[in-house]
């Protein structure tokens, strides 16, 4: 049995750990496109000139030399720019090469019981706080945590940290950062269709409804709003009868609109498009490996009102389970216990006078270190002595 | 793995904005070359010429820049596409299901909190307390856990089992109740250290066994007398039968300061292994079979039926096994509280509810065992605890 079940499946064990090459990746894809864009803009500004300037022969050569010492200026800003593009992206190529250095090391270790997994494995739990801990708002911890750790490599405090920024702006009924954001992902944002930019611009509409300045609302609607015509043309003529409305107002659908909920709405529909744009799972990682592995350790005597003969702290036998630790006690109350198909229980069981089961070996070691006398045995649940000969076999199938 | 290294190796390596660096350089050299010879020989054709000859070298040399960033664009995406090919798997959680615990953040913080305390991460521990508030942690903790780790350095620094064995016996009761042998097993390891230690002098480890094995002569006489055997044998001590002791001090230090952290954190009412290490390396474990029970559920268009418990069984190490487990032989199901075993009077358990289900309702009826002949009555059942 124990060999069978501490095989390890590197393959199948790296399921939570795709978002850590992803993320590098989006990130050095879009430190290329803005190189890309950067060249772009320039090769074309570049032939552009030296094209006017071969088609017209007659320009002084001080205005030639003008335009050529520009364009070097220019380029030389390009380079510069490219080169601290270049430094982002060696950086980024270095965390990459150290996550993927580390994914590799598990496949060096043979099984789940080597000294190595559990060196890896905790590296991985330290991953996955560092994780819920930024995403829960909780920078400093999780800044301290890494660096404590060494494996700020490992980690992207700093990727959350500027998502959290925005969405607390938001949350704060401002939407200058998030448009911001918006107009730097641009490109991205309408490959994946996201109305993130247009709810945000509506949202500008009804603040200015709201502080009655009809004439800068039509305006607004214009230049915003109606560019979005194609895809949100409902949503745009609700808006304009949101003009006819004071923010008192019962109707639903434009009560809608007014309500101070929608800044909740756009901040987590921002988290929820950040996340998808880079390839972050939406809920912390460390929520599926707990639920998934409180459920698997969970028995019914966890949380059951008499403490059970195995595993509790009053006996020697073994470590006290996890699940009944104060730890995880209360958090592992909602997930299901595991599934087991047969009984596994210590071997030799016998019963005590008042209904525990133990194994007999166990009682008997606990006697002579206890230095009972001959013949009689301790409860190690309950402490009650008991003559040996009470004990009654039973037959667990 | 070793596609995405080879993929990323070639990133890293060539397809990186370097070159395209390289290539602007000679851009910026170009142009200056050009200024230059218009600047030296102003005249209108010759100005012309290096113009047009400045046009066409740029414009080779700006299409080298641009391959340079081709080559960077397709290395990325050959890259990603071997990213998705390993994680493939993977995309299964990034639909976000339902999350059991999405309400709990509170008592994960608990538990990473506690977590933090107990590997030793004080300061950590105390800027997560103070940046998330009220998190109910046991109010003494980082108190007791700073006391332990003190007293573990002073036995993996220090050689100093001083602090430890005070400690055994300010909690003797507790750990003689307990059935521990801790105190013993603290002060066994200073007198072979001594032993050990002393070379030819034996002097200070003989002075140590008469202080303090006086106490334990009751529950270790034999131990006892075979420890002081080691005396007689001073030279050829391993070949002698009581050489074991004293084979291998370094590993006694690893085992007995393993099972002082064992005893410290069981007093405490706290398991020795933190459990948020051993249930999220147990979740990484089982994820993919539940990952795979997901997606069979999914194909079959099968609910899961019964809410309380996992639908199939997840296989873990034996270190991951820490209650009796009892399913009941005739129903397949484990016992709860609610369902608790009980044991026939020939000595076969089973659960309450096939008990019920076998006595036909009836106290009185008898009921046969379904694993021997034996004959008996509900009431003659005894429940027990497993």
């Amino acid at each position: 049995m124990s060999a069978s079940t501490s095989k390890l499946d590197a393959d199948a064990h790296l399921l939570l750990d795709k978002p850590l090459l992803r993320l590098p990746h989006e990130l050095l894809r879009k430190t290329f496109k803005q190189s890309q864009k950067a060249f772009e803009r320039e090769q074309s500004h570049v032939l552009s000139t030296l094209n006017s300037l071969c088609n017209s022969p007659d320009i002084s050569s001080e205005d030639a030399l003008h335009s050529l010492d520009s364009l070097i200026s220019r380029m030389q800003g390009f380079k510069r720019k490219v080169d601290a593009l270049r430094e982002e992206e060696r950086t980024l190529h270095g965390h990459e090469r150290k996550r993927i250095a580390h994914l590799q090391g598990i496949f060096e270790v043979g099984s789940l019981v080597e000294e190595g997994y559990e060196r890896w494995s905790r590296v991985r739990l330290d991953r996955l706080m560092v994780d819920f801990l930024v995403r829960g708002g909780y920078e400093e911890t999780a800044t301290a945590l890494a660096k404590e750790k060494g494996i700020e490599e490992l980690v992207d405090v700093g990727v959350f940290s500027g998502c959290m920024r925005i969405e607390k702006s938001l949350r704060n009924r401002n939407t200058q950062e998030a448009l911001a954001w918006c107009l730097e992902n641009k490109a991205a944002l309408r490959k994946m269709k996201s109305t993130l930019e247009f709810e945000l611009r509506l949202q500008q509409y009804v603040e200015l409804v709201r502080a009655k300045r009809h004439k800068d609302a039509m305006a607004h609607s214009k230049r915003f709003l109606a560019p979005h015509a194609e895809t949100h043309f409902a949503d745009i003529q609700k808006a304009a009868g949101l003009l006819a409305m004071v923010p008192e107002t019962s109707v639903g659908r434009y009560k809608e609109l007014y309500s101070p909920s929608r800044w909740e709405y756009l901040a987590d529909t921002f988290v929820n498009t950040h996340h998808t744009l880079y390839g972050l799972p939406q809920r912390p990682l460390i929520h599926i490996a707990l639920s998934a592995g409180m459920s698997s350790l969970k028995t019914p005597s966890c949380h059951s009102a008499v403490a059970s003969s195995s595993s509790n702290t009053a006996s020697m036998a073994n470590s006290l389970c996890p699940i009944c630790s104060k730890e995880l006690n209360e958090l592992a109350k909602n997930v299901p216990y595991a599934h087991h198909a047969r009984s596994s229980v210590e071997p030799d069981p016998v019963m005590m006078p008042n209904g525990r089961i133990y194994g007999r070996e166990r009682l008997e070691v606990l006697a002579r270190k206890l230095g009972l006398p001959k013949g009689m045995v301790r409860d190690p649940t309950t402490g009650e002595d008991v003559e040996e000969k009470r004990l009654r076999k039973v037959y667990i199938m | 793995m070793d596609a995405i290294k080879a993929e990323f190796d070639r990133l890293d390596s060539r397809a990186n904005l370097g070159k395209a660096l390289v290539d602007i350089n000679k851009c910026i050299l170009l142009l200056e070359n050009a200024r230059n010879q218009i600047a030296k020989d102003p005249s209108s054709p010759s100005r012309v010429a290096t113009l047009g000859r400045l046009h066409q070298s740029m414009a080779a040399q700006l299409d080298q820049v641009g391959n340079d960033h081709k080559e960077v664009y397709s290395a990325l995406n050959r890259y990603g596409k071997a990213l998705d090919k390993k994680f493939k798997a993977a995309s299964a959680f990034s639909s976000s299901d339902y999350d059991a615990l999405s309400n709990d953040g509170h008592l994960i913080n608990r538990a990473i909190a506690m977590h933090l305390i107990r590997e030793g991460q004080f300061a950590v521990a105390k800027t997560f307390m103070k940046e998330a508030g009220e998190l109910d942690i046991p109010e003494d903790l980082q108190g007791e856990f700073v006391e332990m780790y003190q007293i573990v350095e002073a036995m993996k620094v220090r050689r100093d089992l001083e602090p430890a064995i005070a400690w055994a016996r300010l909690k003797a009761g507790l750990l003689e109740q307990r059935g521990s042998n801790l105190e013993f097993d603290l002060c066994k390891l200073q007198f072979v250290w001594l032993f050990v230690q002393g070379g030819p002098d034996k002097s200070k480890a003989r002075d140590y066994a008469t202080k303090e094995f006086q106490r334990f002569w009751k529950k270790h006489l034999m131990e006892i007398a075979k420890l002081m055997c080691a005396f007689v044998f001073p030279t050829d001590l391993h070949e002698s039968p009581y050489g074991k002791p004293f084979e291998d001090p370094e590993r006694m230090w690893g085992d007995v300061a393993h099972s002082f952290t064992k005893e410290f954190c069981s007093l405490l009412g706290l398991s020795a292994e933190s459990p948020l290490y051993l249930a999220a390396t147990a979740g990484a474990i089982a994820l993919p079979t539940l990952l795979k029970m997901t997606s069979i559920m999914k194909e079959k268009k099968t609910e899961w039926t019964s809410q309380n418990e996992l639908p199939v069984e997840i296989p873990l190490p034996p270190a991951y096994h820490f209650h009796s487990i009892f399913v009941c032989p005739v129903s397949k199901d484990q016992t709860t509280d609610a369902n608790p075993p009980m044991m026939l009077p020939c000595g076969h358990v089973i659960a309450l509810e096939s008990l019920q289900r076998l006595a036909k309702g009836g106290t009185q009826s008898t009921l046969k065992c379904p694993y021997c002949p034996k004959e008996s009555t509900l009431v003659q059942a005894k429940k027990v605890i497993i």
